[in-house]
């Protein structure tokens, strides 16, 4: 086959400037974004690239039974990419560059991969097309133009390269005929026809291949197909450690806080948006979007991808803008409700395959609303208020932190006196449920013979909640205060009681030079279980004990097995588990500041999961959570199932099994 | 023009506990706060300053440490702040407050034309709702006091028409510039300080008028210019939390136990 | 042997008792006239016994008796001698300035009741005020008047007398038609120049507060607002007892060097005078010349809530606030509460779960996103008292809560706690409130 070398380097090279010119424009936008260190670490960076990216780990876990034919698609990708190189090559130059001039050992299981690669690549596409035509996809938009386009792409590809090699057995020219089972069996369409209708035929699908393929490349820096160059860059950039925490800002004067218009955003927020792959997996795990919110997780990174497309070019050329990121109305703009929809459940993090960061985005565009045009929620106003000038979310007197302690004789935390501090926390020391749990857990300290102390009326408001909600000016005076106290005082070991302020102590305050031996009350009790130092007799009967995972326990900082050990070792039985549990929990609905806000639109999170608790027939349903205490005892009213199933946190199910 | 508001830093009455053994107030942890009355006079006078151009002024007369309350209005919107402090301000009456107050009105006139003065209701440590009268009384200005809705200023003819909350009704009033406003807490919903505020008013100039710059006869302000003097000070009878019926009384007698009660106590009163 | 000496008598030095302060505002520092008194930040003050010369200015000042005078053993014994001897002689110390004010003041003579009405119709703290006037002129031997000012308000002065007054003082002109403060402290003030009266009532609303401000500021003299109690102490001064701090603390109130000694009385506190259409009366028509055009306010429109038919109801404002909780089991129930609230004069609340199941409106609703109110009654009616419902009505003066949970979290802030079923204690409540009310 003779290719027209004259008229194919200039489609080529005409072609290779379009994608490159079409890669600057898009990549150049990045850059625009504020700096981020992400090359520290660099072994592990390659090695978790190696791992998630070459090793398709995130398509498939999680029990994605079609991540499976992503990894097939992916990696005939990954090697047809050479024979691809090859073909563009060998058009510059026909009779230098051919993988039919090596020897035979290597060319004929070349040929054989590539040709057995290729149908199982057209295999992998028509599944994924019957999959969006047939099967309910998780979201409607996922039988988009530009899938089916793509799809059609490569499918047309792979037909072009059967039929041309096709084309070349028939004509005899295929030295590798037999290796080729499926161009092999292309040739015969072609057997009947003339040497020269077949010299023709043999040019045209030539070309057919080079100009799919050329499109192919040239089509995808405009589509969401993107993520085929940016997802394993993505995934070398991942953050090293789990997004449990969000950066902290500098308060100077001149500087804006927050994210309130693209550029604001990290490069890496932004080559986030330009690796997603709308999959939508996030929107499929997110509470929010599952209850009929507006925040849709997904769409969030899709609109910082079409608001910086948009608003880019002009911010580079240091012209107005005029798309807003935040306020919604059109696609490429956030309304304000989406972001304040965010539990910060963290479970679209968790989930995204190519390791995308929502929530630390979502804060960022918060910490605008807030910080620089106080903008939110009215409801939250109080909040804000109460914890500014009483430290507490209620803004209840101090003095009364001590009230829980009133009947007991407790300790101040002293240092060298008391071993650990326990922090109590605004809930534990306030709600009436809650000190319930606060007196458990003081029992359990005692019987185990810990030596524990507090603060009492001292102890400050960690601040998680106004970090979430994006005040972050005053979570910053309130860290400084706390980790003053804390440094103050000598404290180095702490209990917790909610794992809110567990995540906060223990991955918030170290951006505050303060490294304390945090411990939530779940792993102390499980390992005062195991170390013998509680005797339990398990006497009461709690029934069936269904367990909820903490997202700020869970999926934040990993703690899984403590509670539920814990908890076997108490009933001597296995709690029940939810369908969604350990890393897909589903949220209360009260993290990320949900609790200090009302749920009007689309269904309570808290129902929906007590819904989800009580498909399990429990009697009673074990947290680790003030917040998730509230929800569920709040949503089991809702559902008039108080009465006969009770909400107990861990605490309070061991105190109750303590040998009198 | 401006807009000359006044507020009051307070202790958190609401924080503010009794000891039940003693009898006497545990101030301990109470924080001083805007006077959450002011909080919302300042609300509207930035809403006026937003609407109309104006200047806002806030002045509070206290100790030095009012400064903090200052700030917390410069970083709400306020344009200027103004402490009068001194001690011969202390101890005062309304009486003596509304004399230093009408007193640094009439200085800031001088040097420009006073659309509003402004102030809360009443503050919730004093609770008289006695300042805001004292002062327009002294300054002349009409007074509309239990503001609630702020529905117009008329720059041309020169004059603002409010609507007053009354016992039981609603009055629509017109009255000339200058005018002072005593303003309801449901009249508005206050705003947050945005962060570029926070940070300018950390360090913002907020000018000192003493006495010396005041010049105002000591007989007339502070404790020597009040008119009354408390005489003591004493804990309310306070009637601990009770249960009545148990659940195992008759709702009827529980019912009528409790009306006595009230009655008894003069909580409720029914002719 | 030392008794034959003079001794000097020792003068001590102020100090604070730790826990008595209620940062009143540094009366004691203003009172001090050597600079020893500096308030600290918390208000509190410190006391540089370096410069106290012992004057007692600030002890006597001190309204929260937070401040003492602290001798030395030596000195305290030397006290004591002192004190014997002068038991032994018989020395008393009097002093001539109190005596001064006292004649300066003499001339001011007569209780006054201001009498407030809106367009004609008598505000009942009035006639209460007329009550309590009755009670402090038995104690000074004085005439017990009313002041009526307004458009044709002739029936007011019939009723001043019939509920106590022996004088009425009357302006009666078109300008008085509507309230306004400019008109109406000029006639009182005007009235008090002339007839010089020793205490002047006015009720504690809003226009009696909006008046009061005016009147006092006008004739330099004291004013108390808001007063729960009134009484004439020895010297014939009206001690004004009144709330303070939020409530927290009492305060007991004396205009000594001026007069009249005015106070605003919160209404439904005094007790009504009996009604005695018999009595007699003068009435003392009075006319002032203050003009229309002289009147900067002009009241362009009144509207009348009963009549404005608006759904505006004042959670805030309100003195009796029913709240129905999820307790309350449907949205119909909520009927039962505004029975209750109509039968008390006060408004229907409600938690957040009764707003989120649709049965109230959200401008119903008390707590951390709603609104946070502090009426005089609180009633809690099937409400648990979750900390968000808590802290928006904890501070209410009296919170009753009726509840079938007995470990429900309401009882711990409940001035009255009822445990039981709400639809069996609530109509029995109305029921109580219909039959004592038909027996007064």
């Amino acid at each position: 086959m003779s290719v027209n070398v004259a008229v194919f380097i200039p489609v080529l090279v005409i072609a290779a400037a379009l994608f490159i010119w079409s890669c600057f424009r898009r990549f150049r936008l990045v850059l625009l974004g504020k700096p981020a260190n992400r090359f520290r670490n660099i072994g592990k960076r390659v090695k978790s690239m190696i791992y998630f990216a070459f090793g398709q780990r995130c398509t498939v876990n999680h029990g994605y039974k079609f991540g499976l034919n992503h990894l097939v698609l992916f990696w005939c990708f990954m090697i047809l990419l050479i024979a691809n190189t090859e073909f563009l090559l060998h058009g510059l130059s026909p009779n230098v560059i051919s993988f039919s001039r090596l020897t035979h050992g290597v060319y004929y299981p070349l040929a054989y991969i590539f040709d057995v690669l290729s149908v199982l690549a057209l295999a992998s596409v028509i599944i994924a097309i019957i999959r969006r035509l047939v099967f309910p996809p998780y979201y409607i938009q996922a039988r988009s133009r530009d899938a089916f386009t793509i799809l059609g792409l490569i499918a047309v590809l792979m037909l072009a390269f059967f039929s041309l090699h096709g084309t070349e057995i028939a004509q005899g020219k295929e030295i590798a005929a037999k290796y080729m089972p499926i161009s092999n069996a292309f040739s015969h369409i072609f057997s009947g026809a003339s040497a020269g209708t077949l010299g023709a035929y043999a040019n045209a699908f030539w070309w057919l291949h080079a100009v799919v393929l050329l499109s192919f490349l040239n089509y995808l820096p405009y589509s969401k197909h993107m993520h085929i160059l940016t997802s394993i860059p993505n995934v070398f950039f991942r953050s090293t450690t789990k997004v449990n925490t969000q950066l902290p800002e500098e308060f100077k004067k001149g500087n804006t806080f927050g994210v309130g218009q693209v550029n604001q955003f990290s490069w890496k927020d932004l080559f986030d948006s330009y690796s997603c792959t709308e999959c939508g997996r996030c929107s499929n795990m997110c509470p929010a979007t599952y209850t009929g919110k507006l925040l849709n997780p997904r769409l969030v990174i899709h609109d910082i991808k079409v608001n910086l497309l948009k608003n880019g070019p002009l911010i580079a050329q240091s012209k107005a803008t005029n798309m807003p990121l935040i306020g919604g109305g059109q696609e490429g703009s956030i309304a304000d409700e989406v972001l304040w929809a965010c539990t910060t459940c963290g479970a679209c993090m968790e989930v995204c395959p190519v390791f995308i960061e929502h929530v630390p985005k979502i804060v960022d565009m918060r910490r605008n609303l807030v910080e620089m045009k106080a903008k939110f929620p009215t409801e939250l106003l109080p909040f804000f208020e109460n914890i500014e000038q009483r430290s507490n979310p209620w803004g209840i007197v101090p003095s009364d932190r001590i009230k829980w302690a009133a009947d007991l004789n407790v300790k101040p935390f002293e240092a060298g006196k008391t071993e650990y501090l326990f922090y109590v926390g605004c809930f534990g020391a306030f709600d009436a449920r809650s000190r319930k749990v606060t007196l458990s857990i003081a029992q359990i300290l005692n019987t185990a013979g810990i030596s524990w102390g507090i603060l009492g009326k001292d102890e400050l408001c960690c601040g998680d909640s106004l970090r979430r909600l994006g005040n972050e000016f005053v979570f910053d005076r309130m860290a400084r205060d706390n980790v003053k106290i804390f440094k103050d005082r000598g404290v180095k070991k702490v209990i917790t009681e909610c794992p809110h302020c567990y995540n906060t102590l223990k991955n918030d305050y170290h951006q505050y030079g303060i490294e304390l031996d945090v411990i939530h009350h779940t792993e102390l009790l499980n390992n005062l279980i195991k170390s013998g130092k509680l005797s339990l007799n398990g006497s009461k009967d709690l029934g069936n004990v269904v367990f909820h995972d903490s997202c700020y326990l869970g999926r934040y900082n990993n703690i899984y097995e403590a509670p539920r050990q814990a908890v076997t070792s108490v009933t001597h039985r296995v709690p029940t588990e939810m369908e969604r549990n350990l890393e897909k929990s589903f949220c209360c609905g009260a993290g990320g500041g949900r609790m200090w806000m009302e749920e009007s639109t689309g269904k309570r999170i808290d129902v929906e999961r007590v819904e989800q608790a009580l498909a399990k027939n429990p009697s009673t349903i074990c947290v680790c959570c003030p917040y998730c205490l509230t929800m569920f005892e709040d949503g089991l009213k809702d559902k008039k199932a108080d009465e006969k199933v009770q909400v107990l946190d861990l605490a309070e199910i061991v105190a109750g099994a303590l040998k009198k | 023009m401006l807009v000359v508001t006044f507020v009051k830093q307070v202790p958190d009455t609401t924080q503010v506990k009794v000891d039940p053994v003693t009898g006497t107030l545990v101030r301990e942890g109470v924080p001083f706060i805007m006077n959450p009355f002011d909080v919302h006079a300042l609300e509207e006078s930035l809403r006026l300053k937003d609407k109309y151009g104006f200047r806002v002024i806030v002045l509070s007369m206290g100790p030095p440490n009012t400064e903090v309350t200052l700030r917390k209005a410069l970083a709400l919107g306020a344009d200027e702040a103004i402490l009068l402090s001194d001690r011969v301000f202390g101890g005062a009456d309304t009486l003596a407050t509304s004399a230093v107050l009408a007193e640094a009105t009439k200085k800031l006139a001088q040097k420009e034309e006073i659309a509003i003065v402004m102030c809360g209701k009443q503050t919730i440590d004093g609770d008289t709702a006695q300042v805001g009268p004292g002062i327009a009384t002294r300054l002349g200005y009409p007074q509309l006091t239990l503001v609630d809705l702020i529905v117009n200023v008329d720059l041309q003819a020169k004059k603002v028409k409010v609507r007053r909350r009354l016992e039981g009704r609603y009055e629509i009033v017109e009255s000339p510039l200058p005018s002072l406003i005593s303003i309801l807490r449901r009249a508005n919903r206050p705003r947050y300080p945005v962060v570029p505020r926070r940070l300018m008013a950390q360090d913002a100039p907020v000018e000192l008028w003493n006495n010396k710059v005041m010049g105002l006869k000591e007989d007339t302000i502070g404790l020597k210019g009040s008119a009354t003097q408390v005489r003591k000070i004493f804990s309310p009878e306070r009637t601990k939390g009770e249960i009545l019926g148990d659940g195992a009384n008759k709702p009827e007698e529980t019912a009528k136990l409790l009306i006595d009660k009230l009655l008894a106590k003069n909580i409720i009163c029914l002719k | 042997m030392e008794e034959e000496k003079k001794i000097k008598r020792p003068r001590g030095v102020a100090r604070l008792i730790v826990g008595k302060c209620i940062a009143c505002g540094a009366r004691c520092e203003a009172s001090c006239n050597k600079d020893a008194i500096e308030m600290n930040a918390k208000g509190e003050p410190v006391i540089n016994t370096a410069k106290c010369i012992g004057c007692r200015k600030c002890v006597k000042v001190c309204p929260a008796e937070a401040i003492e005078m602290y001798f030395t053993p030596e000195e305290q014994k030397i006290l004591a001698e002192i004190a014997a001897r002068e038991k032994k002689a018989g020395v008393k110390e009097v002093s001539t300035e109190e005596a001064a004010t006292l004649a300066e003041i003499k001339e001011y003579k007569g209780v006054w009741v201001f009498v407030e009405h809106n367009e004609g119709v008598p505000a009942v703290v009035s006639w209460e005020l007329l009550g309590a006037g009755a009670e402090l002129t038995k104690k000074l031997g004085v005439e017990l008047c009313s002041v009526v000012i307004g458009d044709k308000v002739e029936n007011l002065c019939q009723e001043s007398i019939a509920c106590g007054a022996s004088k009425v003082y009357v302006i009666d002109s078109p300008v008085f038609h509507y309230y306004r403060t400019e008109a109406y402290y000029k006639a009182i003030c005007y009235l008090v120049d002339k007839y010089k009266p020793e205490i002047m009532l006015i009720g504690a609303t809003g226009l009696g507060r909006d008046l009061a401000g005016a009147v006092a500021t006008k004739l330099s003299t004291g004013l108390t607002a808001d007063c729960t109690g009134l009484a004439i102490d020895d010297k014939g001064f009206l001690l004004q007892t009144r709330p303070a701090f939020g409530g927290n603390i009492m305060a007991t109130i004396l205009t000594e060097r001026t007069r009249p000694q005015m106070a605003t009385v919160r209404p439904h506190v005094m007790p009504m005078p009996t009604y005695d259409k018999s009595r007699k009366g003068e009435i003392i028509r009075e006319a002032v010349p203050i003009k229309e055009e002289e009147i900067a306010a002009k009241v362009l429109e009144v509207v009348e809530d009963a009549k404005s038919g608006a759904e505006c109801v004042d959670l805030e404002g309100a003195e009796v606030i029913v709240s129905g909780g999820r307790g309350m089991k449907a949205k119909e129930n909520f009927a039962l509460l505004q029975q209750l609230a109509d039968e008390l004069g006060g408004v229907v609340g409600c938690s957040r779960a009764v707003v989120e199941a649709k049965w109230m409106p959200v401008d119903r609703q008390v707590g951390q996103t709603g609104k946070t109110v502090r009426p005089k009654i609180y009633i809690a009616c099937g409400i648990s008292g979750a900390i968000q419902h808590l802290v928006g009505m904890q501070s209410s003066d009296v919170i009753i809560a009726i509840n079938q949970d007995k470990q429900a979290p309401i009882f711990e802030v409940a001035t009255y706690g009822i445990v039981g079923d709400v639809f069996q204690v609530v109509p029995a409540l109305i029921k109580g409130i219909k039959e004592s009310r038909g027996k007064t």
